[in-house]
């Protein structure tokens, strides 16, 4: 996924969020795809902010295609049956794991879930495609150059790294 | 994450009295720790790096910890499970993002911010924006709308912490509030970041102990969570709905906010310059997600059990939601646990509190003479009597009427989402994002916020049901952004240094 798609693909589910709330300033209360816009933009923005911070200069980013799509899925289909599914719990329903069904879908699907998923693909994948040493070493090789500027620049106060 | 607070229903004003022997012994022997771990840290701030990023120099676990520690306020032990036993499962959407919001903050921020860190001396987050912009404006402008949000926390924080001192000790709560922003004050004022990274330690373990007995007792007491929900169904099935009493709508939008919000909060992002070895990262999101879970128990399990409790008759009705966990903690729990949880609830006020407090001193004392085109000469002096006079002012404005704290209150998580999350979450991963998008964001976020929370408070404008000043306010910002970036797209490549385009490459 390209940092342009990227980007325009969270500019996009902000607007559609922006669109469900003016949605609900409607004379005659939230209409009902007001959230509907909300529970498929949220996990949209959400997803599309994470692999913006994984791309990596022009690379897309391999392998943890799979897991954002994932936790997108996951949320977007968890609002969803949370939005759609009828209202049946009463006292006798059967219950998941102690809540019942929709409950549950939310608590452990949506609340759950993505913990088991991305803090482990983030922890695997970390050295190839988020902070290696010899990234490390390229950057703290930067910071050096700069604090001998800096102690030039201490001597000339007239030098400044801000523009305006 | 805990900090946004809907009037009326999250500031606690008053809890029970708690003044019993086991609890003061708790609360004496808890302050004694504090007390102990500020000196040690006092003798090791030497410099304002040390006062401000605690030297670079903490290692992953206690960074983990104090993390989990400042993202947690008291409305997690008190103000949230009464929301949930109000309002029901709905009141779950404003903590259910923590299942993203740490890996969300470690991809899109911890690695820059961090290797920012190595580049240049940064030690705040308007430090960053201007690296980033080569902006002092931007640099300025943001300092001035997190002050903004740390002016309201601040004195909620220290009215929460005289709620709790004052029902442990039974001072009265203009005592407590002096006590314990006088406790907190002091290893701010004397050890600085360090003094808090390592106080959060040991606040954050206590509420984590704290969180996980009282969700165990629960569970115990109640026969089970399967036991809990059948009570509760039988007699209010809305409750254990998807999204309890409140509408869809509003119900996503607490998860909007508090998901995408919490890219912005400087408490936690600012943590991200402390690591000593950026490669521990690695490991950061999932010990912190599983943390938070801990923590989070408590809000869970006392808003869904009291619920249960009261309506088979085991508890008496509540006066109010607020008080769900006092009466389970002063009716049903060992009294040592209500202990753990009273010193719990003041541990976790107190660690947001130090955490504004050195980050408000940072603004004062380096922020804004930089946006000035200044340089204060002693930053770490001059950060200590900021830090006095921030703590003695909040104190003082905690005095105040509880309605216009609670006002002020409001507002801090959604200004500092509104104002940070584009120009900082999205803008250190697009090099097309420009000063001019930047600014514009920055400035639309604190304008918005500010007038629809103040339209809002004065009853001119009533908002519809599940849309908020800080949603409203936060993809306005966005869409500026992405708006006025695009518009102004020439000028991007010109704003970026050569070394922060590395960090942004990397």
């Amino acid at each position: 996924m390209s940092r342009r798609t990227t980007l325009g693909t969270l500019f996009i589910s902000i607007a559609a969020i922006a669109a469900g709330y003016a949605g609900a300033f409607s004379k005659s209360g939230a209409p009902t795809w007001a959230p509907w816009l909300l529970a498929l933009g949220i996990p949209v923005a959400l997803g599309a902010i994470m692999v913006l911070g994984a791309l990596r200069g022009n690379s897309g980013i391999g392998a943890l295609r799979f897991p954002f799509a994932l936790v997108i899925l996951i949320l977007a289909i968890g609002f969803g049956a949370a939005l759609a599914l009828p209202a049946a719990d009463g006292p006798v329903s059967k219950l998941w794991l102690g809540l019942p069904p929709r409950a549950a879908i939310v608590i452990y699907g949506i609340g759950l879930l993505p913990i088991i998923i991305l803090p482990i693909a983030y922890a695997m994948t970390f050295e190839e495609m988020t902070l290696s040493a010899a990234d490390l070493e390229r950057v703290r090789a930067i910071g050096r150059a700069n604090e001998l500027i800096e102690r030039d620049n201490a001597k000339d106060p007239r030098r400044s790294i801000s523009n305006d | 994450m805990t900090d946004h607070l809907p009037v009326g229903t999250l500031l606690q004003t008053a809890l029970p009295s708690a003044t019993r022997p086991a609890v003061i012994a708790v609360g004496l022997a808890y302050f004694a720790v504090i007390i102990g771990i500020s000196i040690w840290a006092a003798r090791r701030t030497r410099t304002a790096n040390d006062f401000f990023v605690a030297g670079k120099g903490i290692g992953l676990i206690a960074l983990t910890v104090a993390s989990v520690s400042v993202s947690v306020s008291g409305f997690a032990f008190i103000g949230g499970p009464g929301l949930i036993y109000a309002v029901g499962l709905g009141a779950m959407y404003i903590v259910l993002p923590a299942a993203v919001t740490n890996v969300m903050g470690a991809w899109v921020l911890a690695k820059r911010m961090r290797l920012l860190a190595e580049v240049r001396r940064l030690i705040t987050i308007p430090d960053a924006i201007g690296a980033r912009y080569k902006s002092r404006v931007a640099q300025g402008l943001s300092a001035v709308a997190i002050m903004v949000g740390i002016v309201g926390y601040m004195a909620t924080n220290a009215l929460a912490m005289g709620v709790v001192i004052n029902a442990i000790f039974g001072v009265g709560l203009g005592w407590g509030i002096w006590i314990g922003m006088g406790i907190t004050l002091a290893y701010s004022a004397a050890g600085g970041i360090l003094a808090g990274i390592y106080n959060d330690v040991f606040q954050g373990t206590l509420m984590a102990v704290a969180s996980v007995l009282v969700f165990l007792f629960v569970l115990g007491f109640g026969g089970g969570l399967g036991e809990i929900s059948r009570t509760i169904l039988a007699r209010d099935p809305t409750f254990l709905g998807p999204w309890g009493r409140l509408t869809p709508l509003a119900a996503l939008s607490f998860f909007f906010v508090f998901s995408m919000g919490s890219l912005g909060q400087p408490q936690a992002v600012h943590k991200y310059y402390m690591l000593r070895d950026p490669l521990q990262l690695k490991w950061y999101p999932l010990l912190k997600t599983l943390g938070l879970v801990l923590v989070l128990l408590l809000y869970f399990s006392v808003g869904v059990g009291v619920k249960a409790f009261v309506l088979d008759g085991r508890l008496a009705p509540l006066a109010s939601p607020d008080q769900a966990t006092p009466t389970l903690l002063l009716n049903a729990t060992p009294i040592v646990l209500a202990a753990l949880v009273f010193s719990g609830v003041a541990a976790a006020t107190m660690s947001a509190a130090n955490s504004f407090l050195n980050i408000g001193a940072a603004i004062v004392t380096h922020d804004l003479p930089i946006a000035f085109g200044r340089k204060v000469g002693n930053e770490l002096k001059w950060g200590r009597i900021v830090t006095v006079l921030i703590a003695i002012a909040a104190a003082i404005t905690a005095q105040k009427s509880g309605a216009m704290v609670a006002f002020l209150g409001i507002f801090g998580w959604g200004l500092f989402a509104s104002t940070l999350v584009p120009a900082l979450a999205v803008g250190l991963n697009w090099q097309g994002a420009t000063r001019a998008g930047a600014i514009a964001s920055i400035s639309a976020g604190l304008i918005v916020t500010l007038a629809l929370e103040i339209t809002a408070y004065r009853k001119v404008f009533t908002f519809p049901a599940g849309v908020t000043a800080s949603a409203v306010a936060m993809v306005s910002s966005f869409l500026v952004f992405f708006i006025v970036s695009w518009l102004t797209r020439d000028t991007a490549a010109a704003t970026i240094d050569p070394d922060i385009r590395l960090v942004m490459d990397i």
